[in-house]
């Protein structure tokens, strides 16, 4: 397999400088530096060459290593997440599971001693000892426990608690606010609704306007932002994306707008996304970006292209050659950058998407579409087409393949989901 | 041990640890409960622990004091994304009757360290609209509301950070917040623009632009008059001019004639930018950006719709045509969207 590296398609200013053509200027420098490492021997002339892609490796040890090496300890530097620890779990579980490492017993039950610590009495779960109950930490740390698996995970978990908690975070315009006094916008949406169908607490009050709210944040350029009239934005537009699609409500956004916006975020010279128009490439954006194409296209129904309607190679390529850091292991956002655990979890999402074409066949497509007791079938009608792997590189690279909406490998979704579904409905233990 | 306590203040002053200071001593810390063996412990410093064990008795005990005040003050400035700090903080100062323009003060100094982090910004939305209701300046002109020292202020502290940050995305949706809610929509414009002539790819400048052009009404309450929509087509091709391979004017201008005024795509906007691609001074570079092709693609897959037969076959043909040269030629990361386009195309046909 090789592909033509052209020095061609780096960003056209037409020598008119502005402070984002520098700054795309000097990300394209980089990359292309990469790149030239890549290319065969023999076919580089003045304006690039063909690059061997046969030779892209997953650094599968390195990279486990890492991940091992944050979960026994984080630099001071860490602070600054000191309000987000549930979501640490959730990145470094994530990742090792994705990747297919061994999860020990050992640390399966350190995650569920920290989380359950984390718990607060009236329902959801804080960003630290001692914080109020926060959406984002809830979201990280339900996902934690859907990793760990099994019923000492589950049964941390106060359903009753986190349908009343969350129900009182409902904003009278269908939004859901961050925590009790903070801020409302799209995230919020996504993180109550991933954890609402997951638990099976999804009713009719909860989900009211949410849709709505999600389809007046489309901008006029297609994607979504955080809150009417804000720019869109890729991680916004994953997260309002998924909502609608958990909600069976895609139909409320103007999908070709919004495909046209996607398709947009992927960069000619790069190959990864961007988050926004005019921006720079970022590897967190495989995920927001990437991953939001198999939402996109099963709420486009057909689309008779074979695959996803992005250059899958490409994205391949980048965060393969662009986001390892080869000496310390991990991934990163762009060459030049430090790696972490955040872009670690979502460059090895966005590559497990690429990998495999997910989708939901067509016949499968139930009846009752936008029913919230319809979630359960909705969520795991997805699946991965076998036919349609793409992977770039050593045969070794590919991983494990993830639910677009739910950002996790499906085994351990399965196991959550058949366990809190053949749980009574919350009605009764509410009573 | 000794630590500086704030490197700010003149005295750099070292203060003992708070265990030997004679104002807490009526305060039992409470340690972050951790368990024995917790997954990603993180090494904070001896002061971060200290601070946090004091504040989380502070918290518990729902003291409302101004030595809780100052202690939330510094745990912010130690970590902004300590969301539970800012609330309390918050409660504080409503509580103890504090005097908000002073907190704004302190908010614009620690800023300058905590740009991107969110609970500054929400928390500078809260007071402002605490400081200044909404309701008092309703009956005023919108000259008269943006004299007001208090949003004139909020739009300078906006201002400032978009100058060293131009697409700090807080920063872009406060100032949407703050022209919002209090009706300052005349102004904007002038601001926008400013922006886009300092980076005429700033995204979030042009987002902006929609924001002010619509007063932020949504998609069926704003009527797009055939006189904005010219001048707005007038706007997009002038910057498009500048650098034919921008993104920006040409997703704001499609969107919004797309969204607001569909018919304008063939019989304004085609025009104008087929006016461009025929000027020696610009067809090189208009013929050479996706940008030019893609929205070809747009405006004749729209014109299409209104025609039918032999005349709308020929329009879709030509739509066809250009998703063809995007695939193979000027846009080859996308050929996979172009080819999707083309059968949307041919299906529809």
């Amino acid at each position: 397999m090789s592909h033509v590296f052209s020095y061609d398609f780096r960003y056209d200013d037409n020598e008119c400088e502005t402070e984002t053509s520098v700054a795309q200027a000097e990300v394209e420098d980089l990359v292309g530096d990469i790149y030239l490492n890549f290319v065969e021997t023999g076919t580089l002339a003045q304006g690039g060459g063909a690059i061997d892609d046969s030779r892209h490796k997953l650094l599968r040890a390195k990279h486990e290593q890492f991940i091992h090496d944050a979960i026994n300890g984080l630099p001071s530097s860490f602070t600054l997440l000191d309000a987000s620890q549930p979501w640490f779990s959730f990145w470094c579980l994530n990742s090792l599971e994705i990747l297919g490492c061994n999860i020990s017993q050992q640390l399966r039950s350190r995650v569920i001693d920290k989380l359950s610590r984390l718990q607060c009495p009236g329902g959801g779960f804080c960003g630290g000892s001692g914080q109020l109950p926060h959406l984002a930490g809830s979201y990280g740390a339900i996902m934690a426990l859907v990793l760990v698996g099994g019923n000492a995970a589950y049964e941390t978990i106060d359903r009753p608690g986190m349908y009343s908690w969350l129900m009182s975070m409902k904003c009278p315009d269908g939004a859901f606010t961050m925590h009790a006094g903070g801020e409302v916008d799209v995230r919020g949406i996504y993180c109550a609704l991933v954890i609402a169908s997951l638990l099976n607490i999804m009713t009719p009050e909860l989900v009211k306007g949410a849709a709505e709210f999600i389809a007046r944040c489309q901008t006029c350029e297609g994607g979504i932002g955080p809150y009417p009239g804000v720019e869109a934005h890729g991680g916004y537009t994953l997260c309002g994306l998924a909502a609608l699609d958990i909600l069976g409500k895609t139909d409320l956004l103007r999908l070709d707008r919004l495909a046209r916006w996607m398709s947009a975020r992927q960069l000619a010279f790069e190959g990864g996304f961007n988050g926004r128009t005019n921006k720079l490439v970022d590897g967190c954006y495989s995920y927001w970006m990437g991953g939001a194409f198999p939402i996109l296209q099963k709420a486009l129904k057909r689309t008779r292209v074979d695959g996803y309607i992005y250059d899958r190679a490409a994205l391949q390529r980048y965060i393969l050659a662009c986001c390892q850091d080869r000496r310390s292991g991990g991934l990163r956002d762009k060459p030049g950058k430090s790696p972490d655990l955040y872009h670690t979890m979502y460059c090895l999402i966005g590559l497990s998407l690429s990998q495999h074409y997910v989708g939901v066949e067509p016949k499968e497509q139930i009846a009752d579409i936008t029913s919230v007791y319809s979630v359960p079938v909705r969520m795991m009608q997805w699946g991965a087409m076998p036919a349609s792997l793409l992977v770039l590189g050593l045969r070794s690279n590919v991983v494990k393949p993830v639910h677009p909406v739910y950002s996790v490998p499906y085994t351990p979704l399965a196991s959550f989901v058949k366990h809190f579904y053949a749980l009574p409905p919350l009605a009764d233990q509410l009573a | 041990m000794a630590r500086v306590v704030d490197e700010e203040s003149d005295e750099g002053l070292l203060l003992p640890p708070m265990s030997e200071q004679e104002e807490w001593s009526d305060v039992v810390p409470i340690p972050q409960d951790d368990g024995k063996h917790p997954v990603c412990p993180i090494a904070y410093t001896d002061e971060y622990v200290e601070m946090t064990d004091y504040f989380r008795a502070v918290m518990a005990a729902g003291e409302v004091s101004h030595r809780a005040f100052e202690l939330s003050g510094r745990v912010i400035d130690a970590n902004a994304a300590h969301y539970t700090a800012w609330v309390y903080r918050k409660k504080l100062i409503i509580d103890l009757g504090l005097d908000i323009s002073e907190e704004l003060s302190w908010v614009t100094e620690i800023s300058r360290r905590h740009i991107k982090n969110y609970q500054l910004w929400h928390h500078r939305g809260a007071l402002l609209v605490l400081l200044l209701d909404p309701k008092d300046v309703e009956h005023e002109s919108q000259d008269q509301r943006v004299q007001n020292p208090a949003i004139r202020n909020e739009l300078q502290f906006v201002s400032t950070v978009i100058e060293k940050d131009s697409k700090n995305f807080h920063a872009w949706s406060h100032r949407q917040l703050v022209v919002r809610s209090y009706g300052i929509w005349d102004q904007e414009m002038a601001f926008v623009e400013t922006q886009i002539n300092e980076d005429v790819r700033n995204n979030s400048a042009w987002n902006q632009r929609y924001f002010a052009l619509t007063a932020n009404q949504s998609a069926d309450e704003f009527v797009l008059s055939e006189e904005l929509a010219d001048r707005e087509i007038g706007y997009a091709v002038d910057k498009i001019k500048l650098a034919p391979n921008n993104e920006s004017p040409w997703s704001y201008i499609i969107g919004l004639l797309v969204r607001h005024a569909p018919a304008m795509l063939h019989e304004r906007l085609l025009p104008k930018i087929n006016e461009l691609a025929a000027d020696t001074d610009y067809a090189l570079a208009v013929s050479n950006t996706p940008f030019y092709w893609s929205a070809l693609v747009d405006i004749y897959e729209e014109r299409a719709k209104a025609l039918e037969g032999k005349e709308r076959s020929d329009v879709e043909a030509f739509a066809i045509e250009a998703c063809d040269l995007l695939a193979k030629r000027y846009d080859p990361v996308r050929a996979k969207y172009w080819e999707y386009r083309k059968q949307a195309l041919q299906a529809a046909s």
